[in-house]
């Protein structure tokens, strides 16, 4: 269980993450991309087709339960998470796209995410006590776009107050993961230690097979190898915090537990495969970039 | 040889038809030290908030100092450097920082103590330092902490007395100024321990602010006349020895003046943002950006490190940038990001391109994208730099330099003495009030260049018959391929007009047939669709150019060496070439 505390310091947490993210933007940068739109086109279509059914797959090919079920496919059909901007910077891909990215899912969110989660429950043929009404999610949404449009607005009047809020967005995303570390492992040791591998393998594979969908679904559409690591790690990467803010503002009781676990394992894990990811793509930039210096060597041509 | 005072002048026409004098007036001001107080007296007193520098760090955040604040900040300053370390009028005095705002109030404060500033590059390795102080016989340094490293090694082998320690962050607001230090200090890991006894520049301004009281800051400075001594500015010059230009009060008073005037109707006061990109230890930020919009009451946005160029980003989002200074790998690389051709400065009224050709290509697209004039102008560190520049109001003429500015007399010379014909090169020779008076100890180099109070810029030049001139190339660059004259920037021209290419650079390498051969360095465009290799490149030069000026050898890099203010620097690609050479033989 969560207590009411938790819940509130939880919502405190997302708003200044959101806070942090709208200091990140500015109207232009929506304008400008796009104006050459198929990137952040290509990350929604990752978004919002791969993953919820990417998420659906796992939970019907192993058969979760009814509560388990929800939490995945709630996982699966959130924006992206801002920390896929952090994990980029470190893999030497595209902040800029990184970013344009996690703020149009969170934007499209509003619509999308209601949308996906009534189709794939519905699909799932989870029994009404099994759903989350989707005027409680878009309410959720809704009361982070203000915080939001506060940080658009900050950083348009006081750039100094805008860039510390976006730093202090920035580390608030990995402070969340360390409070649920500190806080609802030791009480739930038990139930970790319980708990069958099928969920594990969802909490981890969505992750996981997320990025591995995301590049293929890029290099499908002729994105370079580095655009397309971009829209790997923010497929991936979703909004770990907001699904647990989902789930705590719209479940009570004994299910919250249930509903809960996947998004919070979910949120634990994805920090250490995001971290092994990043390792392997700053290998692939630096190795590419080689490769370039090589071909240049051999580019020097007589030619009389 | 012609007597100077008989050769013609047409562009004084030229001048004339866009508005702009022929002389100007002595300046009124006797030093830079009395210029600078007056005019931030006069501005904090009318415009009190009114903020005249603005440091913007990548990630927007920002310190900033009104026109009082500088002028007490420089007058402290100029306190602690005489009442509390002792020094006398005439010392020098070397700052080395990147563009912050320390660095106003560390130069201004140099002049009202009646020193000398001796600009230096922040990035010079040890040896570089140890060379340029002991050169300058500098006695005190202000120094930025990321590279205090150096100083042990330095301040052993210089006469370097005194050490004041500055950090990029000096005059921001608290909150931002101690995320930027954490940063600076646990994240990227750039601020060493300083080692050596050193002074922070807070507590030596607060040291120089309490004997003011028993020495105000003007009686320092009131006695320094337009021809003592302001600042010696580092440079290879024409010969590549590095030597202090000396500059004087007067020197650089008119200068501003002169930059001034040709700016013309588009520079107003109290209504200029100037982006200051360029670093201010370079005199052409040094004069145009620090000194002029001082005059006009202007607001100076002050960037750290325009590399990458999305470090603007910010800068130019948040503040109403009515003025440009740059180079053009500056105007090429902006044009090059996606955020500035979508949205340039809505305020921007003109741009001035210096220090290096500006290409045809650049210029153009810049014009298309701002819908503001560009105009080039032509300077050397000699001339304090401003010598030409093309009038704003008049047709800006591509590929041209412009008319001489007032009170500046240009001629052409040719190799055996003779003035050059109209359209014909001849080597730039100037004269006027911005000229040096020579280099800083240093009879033999000032013999060589300084010839009857005219100053040989070794570059090549011409004039068309209305007076604008045109750069050719720098005379040591020129490529003599089987006898015939290359002036490695038409060639540079020509392939920069290749849309897929974002920079180029050309020089001659030894070449066992020819004498010299003609090689090209291209970078290019990640952006465009279309790649370059060498085959295109080549094919567009045999189409464009005669064929003892087609490259013989052309290569595909990523990057070109660059200097601090974004020249393109050929004689590191000529020094690698050689190298390559020696190690192949």
């Amino acid at each position: 269980m969560v207590t009411e505390f938790e819940t509130k310091l939880l919502g405190a947490m997302m708003m200044i993450i959101m806070l942090g993210m709208g200091a990140s933007l500015t109207w232009r940068d929506f304008l400008i991309a796009f104006r050459k739109p198929k990137g952040v086109l290509i990350g929604l279509l990752s978004q919002y087709l791969i993953m919820p059914f990417l998420g659906f797959a796992l939970a019907m090919g192993l058969g979760l339960s009814p509560g388990w079920t929800l939490g995945l496919i709630l996982m699966a059909c959130m924006p992206g998470g801002t920390t896929s901007n952090i994990f980029t910077y470190f893999s030497k891909a595209v902040l800029a796209l990184s970013i344009m990215m996690t703020s149009v899912s969170t934007l499209v969110a509003l619509v999308m995410v209601p949308a996906l989660l009534e189709f794939y429950s519905n699909a799932a043929g989870l029994g009404s006590e099994f759903k989350i009404p989707a005027t409680n999610v878009a309410q959720v949404l809704v009361v982070l776009l203000v915080p939001t449009l506060i940080g658009m607005l900050t950083r348009k009047l006081n750039p100094n107050i805008g860039a510390t809020l976006e730093l202090l967005g920035g580390l608030m995303g990995i402070a969340v993961i360390l409070f649920l570390v500190v806080t609802w492992i030791p009480r739930n040791h038990m139930l970790l230690a319980s708990t069958p591998w099928q969920v594990y393998f969802s909490a981890i594979g969505l992750g996981l097979f997320g990025m591995a969908l995301g590049y293929l679904l890029a290099r499908g559409f002729k994105q370079d190898p580095n655009r397309s690591r971009t829209i790997a790690l923010e497929t991936g990467i979703q909004n770990g915090p907001m699904a647990v803010l989902i789930v705590t503002l719209s479940i009570t009781g004994a299910m919250q537990q249930d509903v809960l676990l996947i998004p919070v394992l979910y949120s634990l894990f994805i920090v250490i495969s995001s971290s092994v990811v990043t390792v392997f793509f700053r290998r692939m930039s630096i190795r590419e970039s080689l490769a370039r210096d090589q071909r240049k060597v051999g580019s020097v041509m007589t030619s009389r | 040889m012609n007597t100077p005072s008989s050769h013609p002048r047409p562009w004084h026409a030229a001048a004339a038809a866009a508005g702009i004098p022929a002389e100007l007036p002595s300046p009124q001001h006797s030093s830079i030290a009395a210029l600078v107080h007056e005019r931030c007296a006069h501005f904090a007193q009318r415009r009190p908030k009114h903020k005249a520098f603005t440091c913007v760090m990548p990630n927007g955040m920002n310190g900033s100092l009104t026109y009082g604040q500088v002028d007490a900040l420089s007058d402290a300053f100029a306190g602690y450097l005489r009442s509390v370390l002792g020094l006398q009028a005439g010392d020098r005095v070397a700052v080395q920082m990147p563009n912050s705002l320390g660095y106003p109030v560390a130069a201004f404060g140099v002049f009202k103590a009646g020193c000398v500033l001796v600009n230096t590059n922040p990035l010079y390795t040890a040896n570089e330092m140890v060379h340029q102080f002991n050169d300058a016989g500098v006695k005190a340094l202000v120094i930025i902490d990321m590279f205090a490293d150096k100083l042990p090694e330095v301040l052993a082998q210089t006469q370097v007395q005194h050490v004041v320690v500055c950090s990029i962050a000096e005059f921001f607001p608290v909150v931002p100024r101690g995320i930027i230090r954490a940063v600076q200090k646990v994240w990227s890991r750039v601020l060493p321990p300083v080692t050596v006894p050193h002074t922070r520049l807070k507590t030596a301004l607060a040291l120089g602010r309490d004997t003011l009281a028993q020495t105000p800051a003007a009686t320092l400075w009131q006695r320094i006349g337009p021809d003592a001594l302001a600042v010696l500015q580092y440079t290879g010059g024409t010969t590549g020895v590095s030597k202090g230009a000396m500059l004087t009060h007067s020197n650089l008073l008119h200068n501003v003046q002169q930059m001034l005037a040709m700016g013309g109707s588009f520079m107003k006061e109290d209504e200029e943002c100037v982006l200051t990109a360029l670093p201010l230890y370079h005199i052409f930020a040094f004069t145009a950006n620090l000194l002029g919009f001082l005059v006009l009451g202007g607001r100076n946005i002050l960037v750290p490190s325009p590399r990458p160029v999305q470090n603007l980003q910010r800068a130019v989002e948040n503040y109403p940038i009515t003025w440009i200074t740059g180079v053009n790998t500056l105007y090429n690389g902006l044009l090059n990001e996606e955020w500035f051709v979508a949205y340039p400065p809505k305020h921007l009224k003109a741009s001035i391109a210096g220090g290096t050709a500006l290409h045809d290509a650049v210029a153009e697209r810049w014009r298309e994208v701002t819908q503001t004039p560009i105009a080039e102008g032509y300077g050397l560190t000699e001339t304090s730099p401003v010598v030409s520049f093309n009038p704003l109001s008049g047709d800006v003429r591509l590929g041209s330099i412009g008319v001489p500015s007032p009170g500046t007399d240009v001629r052409l010379v040719q190799e055996d003495g003779q003035e050059a014909p109209v359209g014909q090169p001849g080597e730039i020779w100037v004269r006027g009030p911005q000229v040096m008076p020579g280099y800083w100890n240093n009879p033999s180099e000032t013999a060589l260049v300084m010839k009857d109070g005219w100053f040989a810029t070794g570059d090549i030049g011409v004039m068309s018959d209305d007076g604008f001139f045109k750069i050719v190339d720098r005379k040591k660059d020129m490529v003599l391929v089987s006898g015939f004259n290359v002036y490695p920037n038409e060639v540079e021209e020509v392939i920069a007009q290749m849309d897929a290419v974002l920079e180029v650079a050309v020089i001659g390498v030894p070449d066992a047939t020819t004498g010299e051969a003609v090689r090209a360095y291209v970078v290019p465009n990640p952006e465009h669709g279309q790649t370059v290799d060498v085959a295109s490149v080549m094919a567009h030069c045999k189409q464009q150019l005669t064929s003892y000026k087609v490259p013989k050898q052309i290569e595909i890099r990523e990057e070109l060496p660059k200097s601090p203010v974004g020249k393109v620097l050929r004689k590191d690609l000529k020094a690698e070439a050689a190298a390559a050479l020696n190690t192949r033989s």
